[in-house]
């Protein structure tokens, strides 16, 4: 790994570690909580830009970097007493694709605007492509990070018991 | 009667009161519904009684039945707010429902304690404004938009968010709040492309209107659907899902004034 990657890596991280901290505020979690969607964030969102620098396809990356977030998720949700999701939810935010979906849309509204034939056709591959990456990576988030919920009940709804 | 330790036994009416109020408070907190369920289960539970709940998107419904007595029932049915997201809520009211079942707290400690967590203060509201314009544009540059794009993106956020605080405490229509602060935030952002600044303008555009997106709601009803709430669970996707298209039309029609739209 060169130096080049490691900072864009850190840079990365960062970013996420931000975008974070600003989306989990507004479903006004514990202080304590909010650290920690922040840490999952970069950790996760780092991963999946590794991930997708050595060549897997995004989708499936997101799955791994969330199935992550999740596992790291219920082990701090045991240090601190809080449940799982209060910071998983807005650590997989970062990870939302909003590229695609804009494309999405885009691509409908030129298909909507365009009577030649040709370039229809063009919008209409765009329009089926981004919105399917699109969906599938909002699968892979909420099945990924739900994973160990659904795995580990027991373990994820007795986080807030302290003794 | 039967050597309850506790003297002056709540009535099943109290007990059904307090129960559905903290269903119906970890519902418009955000909560998914297998948690609702087993929090509240687990303190009906302490104060001997076994608990049926349904829920849907605007009420829940409960019966109660006591465990000594099954001729003892009630059955309650309670509207739910609108959906403002609060995770103290659902974390210490999670915590409180364990507080209740391992240390067997009294009826009316537990009653104190669930107005004490409901009448917290949120974060200030100003702070949380300039938070979210933050992530946003460092959202902007997870997208590879340039720096001129991320500080567009942020006074598009500031306003947007702004327009949508203000609305939202008037209690107007959600549909109408999140078509209107896209249409604030991309007409903001897009001001990029028409003045010609910037080499990544079209990411500004769209990243501007991503802190509109429900994310907790779509996490949520897929969740439930997963577990298994499946009525639940799409009544949150039917609902995440029309915010999303209000989001799309506010950018369009603000696509539409800037002229942006043949691109």
């Amino acid at each position: 790994m060169t130096n080049d990657m490691i900072r864009l890596l850190l840079l990365d991280g960062l970013m996420a570690a931000i975008a974070a901290i600003g989306f989990a505020v507004i479903s006004n979690p514990p202080k304590n909580a909010i650290l920690v969607s922040a840490i999952l964030a970069a950790l996760g969102h780092s991963l999946r830009f590794f991930l997708i620098k050595s060549g897997l396809d995004i989708s499936l990356a997101t799955f791994v970097a969330a199935t992550f977030i999740g596992l790291l998720s219920i082990l701090f949700a045991r240090i601190i007493h809080c449940p799982a999701e209060v910071f998983s939810f807005p650590s997989l935010l970062p990870m939302i694709p909003g590229m695609f979906a804009y494309r999405t849309i885009l691509s409908l509204i030129r298909f909507m605007q365009n009577s030649d034939t040709i370039k229809t056709q063009g919008f209409m591959l765009d329009f089926f492509h981004n919105g399917l990456t699109t969906l599938f990576i909002l699968l892979a988030l909420v099945v990924g990070v739900s994973l160990p919920l659904l795995l580990f009940p027991k373990l994820s709804f007795s986080v807030t018991r302290k003794y | 009667m039967n050597g309850s330790p506790i003297n002056n036994q709540p009535t099943i009416e109290q007990t059904a009161v307090l129960l559905i109020d903290i269903a119906s408070a970890l519902m418009s907190s955000g909560a998914h519904t297998m948690r609702i369920i087993q929090n509240v289960s687990r303190m009906a539970e302490t104060f001997g009684y076994e608990m049926d709940l349904s829920v849907f998107q605007l009420s829940i419904m409960m019966t109660i039945v006591s465990k000594d007595d099954p001729g003892k029932l009630l059955t309650q049915i309670r509207k739910i707010k609108p959906l403002h997201l609060n995770f103290t809520i659902v974390s210490e009211l999670s915590a409180l429902s364990w507080d209740t079942y391992d240390k067997k707290l009294p009826f009316d400690e537990v009653t104190s304690n669930y107005h004490h967590i409901l009448n917290q203060k949120r974060m200030n509201s100003w702070l949380v404004l300039l938070l979210v314009a933050i992530a946003n544009a460092s959202f902007c540059g997870l997208f590879k938009g340039d720096f001129i794009a991320m500080i567009f993106v942020f006074f598009a956020t500031l306003a947007g968010f702004f327009v949508r605080q203000g609305m939202l405490k008037k209690h107007i229509n959600h549909l109408v709040v999140f078509t209107t602060s896209a249409f604030v935030a991309s007409l903001l952002a897009g001001m990029g492309y028409v003045l010609h600044i910037g080499h990544t303008p079209e990411i500004a555009l769209a990243s501007s209107v991503l802190f509109l997106i429900p994310g907790v709601p779509l996490i949520n009803s897929i969740l439930d659907i997963l577990q298994g709430h499946i009525l639940t669970g799409m009544a949150r996707l039917v609902n995440a899902t029309s915010l999303i298209v209000c989001i799309a039309i506010g950018l369009f029609t603000s696509m539409l004034i800037l002229g942006l739209e043949k691109l």
